[in-house]
């Protein structure tokens, strides 16, 4: 109701000029300045959710790529378990008193009645007789050392020569995986390292 | 015009606001339909399709070791050899692209590779699957081979054969093979203990699986963090022994050979700590190798010196002394006149070993003699009632703390049914039975001036989680004074002294008690007494000042040399080795002589 009036009042140059129509001006530039950080807003919510999208896709792309990496050391670490199974069957009862005590026999050592540990005069085979025999008549058996050469004297064996005939088919010992015994001029069998 | 121009977009706005809002909704409802309502249908459809797959978390039964931390029996992993006959006897078939098949390997060529592997017959191998498929055509399954080890069923995968599976099982290595198999026991096939500590102490050994629940993609892979562990694996415990393992070698090397020597039937040597009671070794020929106990005899495989009692014989005349002299029935001073064959009170014939006239005995010199008269006369001062309750205490008729499976008390009948012969021949050693362990419980109680400790032969066991167990108990219990085991100590010095077998027993340095004993064997046919068969023991403690082990060297049949003489070689090398074993300061003074005759 009041616009046509002041239209009206425009057409007359006498009339002084209304403070009112500058303040009309700057209301309409007000709406022009928002527009300019309303758009960057939206730019850095869209950067914001292609950014967050990526992120979310590097790291599944870790996460997978790490689950791989576990699977691959799971892996190795079950063949190092096999290796470490391996190894343990086939060391196992080399440190058995009986094999002990036939090398040493073997090597001419005795187990004598009077010793206080101290060495007198020179290394030599003892003369006197060992308190027992462990390798001509070892009686200790041990199904997993009966047929394993001995360390010190691979022509023979430790203990009881009967073990092997009465043990042809030992489930729980380490079989070389041939028929045939193991060849006795190589001595220990010495373990494959993987 | 301004009211039209401004409804039609709020309407519209309205309008699109609504549908968004029941697409929403709609969403929401179906969500919640599949992730609420009907969420266990589809979690099972899902799984159902092989996302989810479990596994098995083994855990392995627990060691075994000796007093130094040394393995006695451990775990292993052994596996099964299983087949699939039906493809097996196509051979290894490859596939090309245009679909023509190829036969790259024969099942012949194949089974004698596993063959060479497992070192077994090529044609036996061979043989497994064309009898399957002969007995079956659609066979699936079938077994090559049981307890392969980890190289072997390694060598097998490398083959790549894909109609073999390889189940993984439990093992059980024992290291030092029959060093003390007799106490060891062993496990079955399926894992199961069968006998000895395995046994006895099985729920301290034993292990229990585990189950962990995985999702999984296509390739195996399992899903990053959907890993649950619904039962945890608890690996068993592990069992700590009093043997030494390498004294228990040398007593069952020892053993064998005397056992070998003298001809007899099987043969025992037992060490125990006398201050803690400690079994430290006990030996036993023949014995079982728990790696193959099927190699022994089945009647082998046990430990008969908990499960077999004997009659002693004359190692019972240190404790029929002991408890005369506890009692106050007689003294060290005390004589009585024994020929070497008398009849006693009620008819009672008693008969020494060997001819002698009528000597006049003091207490020690009946030991020395090991006169049955002699102590015959000494029992007759002793009610019958107080001698009974005095070998209860010495723990004569039940059986030891250590609790071995199958374990006997032994025969100690009640007063009421001792007879007068009886009531004589229990005061040297006969009309009852003992186990070993029973006898060298009673002389531990001598050695360690009269107080009896629980015999034990399990140290601790430390479960996985690092608590301690089943440690021994160190309460003893006094059957007679100090002054009185000391007094029996020294006239069992004096028999090791003064006895026939003194130069076959003496270790220079050390003062030595001992006794011997030669008992007489029940025929379980007939219930007499077999001729001219023994069981012969020998036992004693050092250094006698103060007294640090007991050893037992028994004897069952010997036939070389039937007294008790056949024992004596092997007790002076156990007893040699014991005392360098566990470097026993020498005694440093000489026996007491005590006189024989009053």
């Amino acid at each position: 109701m009041s616009a046509p009036q002041t239209i009206d009042a425009a057409f007359l140059p006498e009339f002084p000029v209304p403070v009112r129509e500058p303040r009309r001006l700057h209301v309409v530039d007000a709406p022009a300045r928002r527009r300019v950080p309303r758009r960057a807003f939206g730019v850095i919510a869209v950067l914001g959710a292609v950014m967050i999208a990526l992120v979310q896709m590097g790291l599944s792309i870790l996460t997978t790529q790490s689950s791989f990496e576990i699977a691959s050391l799971t892996q190795q670490q079950r063949d190092l378990t096999y290796q470490k199974q391996i190894l343990y069957d086939e060391v196992a009862g080399l440190n058995s008193p009986q094999y002990l005590a036939a090398n040493a026999a073997a090597l001419g050592m005795v187990i004598d009645e009077t010793s206080d540990g101290a060495v007198i005069g020179a290394a030599k085979p003892a003369e006197g007789a060992s308190s027992v025999d462990a390798i001509g008549r070892g009686s200790v058996r041990n199904a997993l050392i009966s047929g394993v050469p001995l360390v010190t004297d691979p022509q023979k064996a430790a203990g009881p020569a009967a073990a092997t005939d009465t043990a042809p088919a030992d489930a729980t010992a380490p079989t070389t995986g041939s028929a045939t015994p193991p060849p006795i001029s190589d001595g220990l069998p010495t373990p494959a390292t993987r | 015009m301004t009211t039209t121009l401004s409804r039609s977009p709020r309407r519209r706005t309205v309008v699109a606001l609504s549908v968004v809002l029941i697409v929403l909704i709609a969403f929401v409802v179906r969500l919640v339909d599949i992730q609420v309502v009907n969420a266990r249908e589809h979690v099972d459809e899902a799984l159902a399709m092989g996302l989810q797959n479990s596994r098995v978390e083994y855990a392995s039964r627990g060691s075994i070791v000796d007093e130094n931390g040394v393995t006695l029996a451990s775990s292993v992993h052994r596996y099964d050899v299983q087949v699939d006959p039906m493809l097996a006897a196509q051979g290894l078939v490859s596939r090309d692209d245009d679909g023509t098949t190829r036969v790259e390997a024969t099942w012949t060529d194949l089974a004698a590779k596993i063959a060479g592997v497992l070192g077994e017959d090529p044609a036996a191998v061979e043989k497994v699957v064309t009898d399957a498929v002969a007995a079956d055509p659609g066979s699936r399954y079938a077994l090559i081979a049981k307890d392969v080890s980890t190289e072997q069923y390694r060598a097998l995968a490398d083959l790549g054969l894909p109609f073999l599976v390889f189940p993984p099982k439990a093992g059980r290595v024992y290291p030092d093979g029959a060093v003390g198999g007799n106490l060891l026991g062993f496990v079955g096939g399926d894992g199961q203990a069968l006998a000895g500590l395995e046994l006895a102490d099985n729920d301290c050994l034993s292990s229990q699986d585990g189950k962990v629940v995985f999702q999984q993609g296509r390739d195996g892979v399992v899903l990053p963090g959907t890993e649950v562990q619904t039962e945890p694996a608890v690996d068993g415990g592990t069992l700590k022994l009093t043997i030494d393992r390498d004294l228990q070698w040398y007593m069952g090397q020892l053993i064998a050979e005397q056992v070998q020597n003298t001809g007899a039937v099987r043969g025992a040597i037992t060490v125990v700590e006398a201050k803690t009671g400690k079994v430290r070794a006990l030996a036993e020929y023949p014995t079982v190798d728990p790696n193959d106990p099927t190699a022994t005899p089945a009647e082998e495989r046990g430990s008969w010196a908990f499960t077999d009692p004997n009659e002693p014989g004359s190692t019972f005349k240190a404790l029929t002394a002991a408890i005369g002299l506890e009692s106050g029935a007689f003294t060290q001073d005390t004589t009585v006149t024994a020929s070497s064959s008398e009849t006693l009170r009620g008819g009672a014939r008693v008969t020494d070993a060997f001819a002698h006239g009528a000597n006049n005995y003091t207490l020690t010199g009946v030991l020395i003699d090991s006169s049955n008269v002699g102590i015959s006369k000494f029992a007759e001062m002793i009610p019958a009632q107080t001698r009974y309750d005095y070998l209860q205490k010495f723990g004569i008729g039940s059986t030891t703390a250590i609790d071995f499976p199958g374990e006997s008390e032994g025969i100690l009948h009640p007063v009421g049914d001792w007879g007068d012969q009886t009531f004589y021949n229990t005061s040297f050693g006969q009309g009852l039975a003992v186990t070993i362990p029973q006898l060298v419980g009673a002389y531990q109680t001598i050695a360690n001036g009269g107080a009896r400790l629980p015999l034990s032969l399990v140290e601790s066991c430390t479960a996985a989680d690092g608590t301690v167990t089943d440690v021994p108990s160190a309460e003893g219990q006094r059957v007679v004074s100090a002054d009185t085991a000391s007094k029996v100590s020294q006239m069992l010095e004096n028999v090791a002294t003064q006895g026939a077998l003194a130069s076959q027993v003496a270790i220079p340095g050390y003062r030595i008690a001992i006794k011997t004993g030669t008992g007489e064997k029940t025929d379980p046919t007939t219930g007499a007494y077999k001729p001219d068969a023994y069981f012969t023991t020998m036992i004693g403690f050092a250094p006698a000042d103060d007294p640090q082990y007991i050893v037992s060297v028994n004897l069952d049949e010997p036939r070389t040399v039937k007294s008790s003489a056949a024992a004596a070689p092997a007790f002076q090398k156990a007893l040699t080795q014991v005392l360098k074993n566990y470097r026993v300061i020498p005694s440093g003074t000489t026996s007491p002589e005590l006189p024989k005759f009053g």
